[in-house]
């Protein structure tokens, strides 16, 4: 790649220790180890996306930040990333500071919105993102770096510092990392990337500013409408208030876990057949203590296919104010 | 193994440099006179809240005006005309939120 030089203050240690006390110090961290991010290995992050240190990846205007792949780079060795995982973090990072998915509101809020990172396409197996059992926890290397990449760039770049800029009453241990793949190989569905206008071949990352993980748990159910009608009490208990900035672009993700997809794939529903059940019903009377599920256009259902067997289980992120984004995972050639 | 000092490199966009003349102004010992700026995001009842904070100031200090301003998204920071408003025709402010 040009050989641009790297821009960042370059500070000396005298060893390990001393550099991760300093940073952990000096607030370089969400309060974990971190690997230590010499420009050698910021290069090489650099290298695996074909990327120049001073290539602008997005900005926070309010904030007056401008978040070049340097920045990006050095945060994504901290979270512990191979430079392989690179490119994925760069489209998450790019994701998250589109216009609409208002980086300055979501990493500021008081409700302490998580970013959820979804990850699509070929690159889920060529690094290892795990999109079966337990994919949204613990244990996988590629999901939990990943996720972690992403906030310390909203901390260290960003400055969605807690107690600063960073608002959130209680923040979330979501916010530690929240990354995972769409289980495209273990579903019969259009995977979320196909949907929203890339091939089955390429890779790409949607970002989803959330502020409430709650879960449709229906172990009852074994009927397509039935299922719907607990991921839509679901949604109808926390409600998605409108906003006149997204206008009709607000988004809701459903993670539908394999024992209810089976019952929508004997009924041969797609996931379109899910919004058309489902979009008609956000505009009726929530009912006694529901409410309004504001969701502009049925295509701002985002339905994923992950999880593993046993638990019958939708997970239902609703949104913050901000909308999905899906940005092409871009490797270097 | 080696002397050679470990190079870490810093993560963060740095300080915030300013280029414009900006800076925090000194509280007012008092209101009088003063223009009042009430910016309510709309989230919850923000708007009533702001609304009755002026009434409070207003009820005894005649002397005190005010420019009410309701953002049209809580998303976002005003509009552009919001903040020309706020700007050229007040002397303080007062941003509430609810929830």
């Amino acid at each position: 790649m040009a050989a641009t030089a790297l821009a960042a203050e370059a500070h000396a240690f005298r060893d390990e220790q001393d550099l991760q006390e300093t940073y952990h110090a000096n607030g370089w961290t969400d309060g974990l180890p971190i690997v230590a991010p010499t420009p050698e290995r910021v290069e090489a992050f650099l290298d695996a996306a074909g990327l120049a240190p001073d290539a602008l990846l997005g900005e926070v205007p309010t904030r007056e930040v401008r978040v070049t792949a340097e920045h990006a780079a050095i945060n994504a060795v901290m979270a512990g990333c191979r430079p392989d995982y690179f490119p994925v973090v760069v489209a998450a990072v790019r994701a998250h500071l589109h216009e609409k998915a208002n980086c300055h509101s979501t990493t500021g809020t008081l409700s302490g919105a998580v970013q959820t990172v979804v990850v699509n396409g070929p690159i889920r197996t060529e690094i290892g993102i795990e999109c079966g059992a337990g994919c949204m926890g613990p244990g996988f290397r590629a999901n939990a770096s990943i996720g972690r990449a992403l906030r310390l760039v909203i901390r260290n770049v960003c400055r969605a510092i807690p107690g600063v800029l960073d608002r959130a009453s209680f923040s979330s241990p979501h916010r530690f990392s929240f990354c995972f793949g769409e289980n495209e190989e273990g579903s019969s569905w259009t995977p979320m990337h196909v949907e929203r206008g890339f091939r089955a071949d390429e890779s790409a990352v949607t970002v989803h500013s959330v502020m409430t993980v709650d879960s449709a748990v229906d172990f009852v159910s074994r009927t397509p409408e039935g299922l719907c009608d607990s991921m839509l009490a679901t949604l109808r208990r926390n409600g998605i208030a409108g906003d006149e900035f997204l206008g009709e672009d607000t988004t809701a993700m459903l993670v539908v876990g394999p024992e209810h997809q089976r019952f929508f794939d004997r009924a041969g529903w797609s996931k379109d057949d899910i919004r058309d059940y489902l979009f008609p019903k956000f505009g009726e009377d929530p009912g006694p203590g529901g409410r309004t599920v504001g969701i502009g256009k049925k295509e701002g259902i985002l339905i994923v296919a992950a999880g593993g067997d046993g638990m019958a289980q939708t997970w239902v992120l609703l949104p913050h104010l901000a909308i999905a984004i899906t940005e092409p995972v871009v490797a270097n050639a | 193994m080696t002397d050679r000092p470990l190079i870490g490199l810093d993560p963060t966009s740095g300080p915030l440099v300013r280029t414009d003349e900006r800076a925090l102004p000194s509280r007012p010992k008092s209101l009088d006179g003063h223009v009042l700026g009430l910016v309510a995001n709309g989230l919850g009842e923000s708007k009533l809240f702001l609304d009755a904070v002026y009434d409070e100031l207003t009820r005894e200090e005649d002397t005190i005006a005010a420019v009410r301003v309701l953002k049209s998204s809580v998303s976002v920071p005003p509009e552009p005309a919001d903040w020309a408003r706020l700007t050229s025709e007040t002397s303080l402010a007062i941003a509430g939120m609810g929830g």
